[in-house]
């Protein structure tokens, strides 16, 4: 998937390739930002993303991946775990309404 | 939020002035003190450092949080951390590093204390409380602190 409007996201996962670091750090600062709307965060291993992730948060460096392993999320890269402009536009859209795009890539 | 947090963070887990001449040395000081408290097995070191060469783990504020991959956590004997500061600072790629908080997992006994590390780096202020602290028992405090109203 390429895009997804706010509103219709109800899940949104953090990826990276453990699971136990970076993207532990930035689920805790998603919830907190997302708090009071209907979105469960949670965070996984790239290896590991649930099906029903709508939205999927990865470094870009692994969008590849995470595209493969999940091509009914839409995958968005950034860049840094504090305050990326990507990550900014993903909780606008939850909160706000908006379309949330996709890192493009091949 | 009531965590029982207590032993992933331990205060002989924390030291404060080490010294690494490039981030590869860092890394293997933070293997060492994951080794020696116990933590970890011996290979999780290896684990540790393809981490670092396969994506940087600069977080920003100055810290960097070396940890495993995946298939790594059958290396990990227990949930811990642990924290080590480079006055000297590091070269790293993404910025220059005074602080690591190394990630030893199998399970989400961290988890906790990563948030909470992440409220302080959101935080220019707690931040830089953070990355000038000495004492190993105020850096354990400031990390089980739970500042999450």
């Amino acid at each position: 998937m390429t895009s997804i409007h706010g509103g219709s996201i109800r899940k949104v996962v953090v990826a990276c390739d453990a699971g136990m670091g970076s993207s532990v750090m930035l689920a805790s600062q998603l919830r907190r930002e997302l708090r009071g709307a209907p979105v469960i965060v949670e965070h996984h291993s790239i290896a590991t993303i649930p099906d029903d992730a709508d939205v999927v948060l990865c470094q870009l460096g692994l969008a590849g991946r995470a595209r493969a392993g999940a091509p009914g999320s839409v995958v968005v890269g950034f860049r840094m775990f504090l305050g990326d402009p990507a990550v900014a536009r993903v909780v606008a859209a939850v909160k706000q309404g908006g379309v949330v795009f996709g890192t493009p890539g091949s | 939020m009531t965590t029982n947090i207590s032993g992933v963070l331990e205060p002989r887990a924390v030291r404060v002035h080490e010294i690494a001449t490039d981030r590869e040395s860092a890394i293997h000081r933070c293997a060492d003190v994951l080794e020696e408290i116990g933590a970890v097995h011996p290979a999780y070191r290896e684990a540790m450092l393809d981490r670092e060469w396969a994506m940087s783990t600069y977080v920003g504020e100055g810290v960097a949080i070396p940890h495993g991959l995946d298939m790594s956590r059958d290396l990990v004997r227990r949930d811990s951390l642990a924290v080590l500061r480079f006055p000297g600072g590091i070269d790293w790629e993404g910025g220059r590093v005074t602080v690591c908080v190394a990630i030893a997992a199998r399970g989400d006994g961290h988890v906790a204390l990563l948030s909470q590390l992440a409220l302080i780096l959101l935080d220019p202020r707690k931040a830089e409380i953070l990355r000038s602290a000495t004492d190993p028992e105020a850096i354990v405090a400031m990390l089980e602190a739970d500042d999450e109203e």
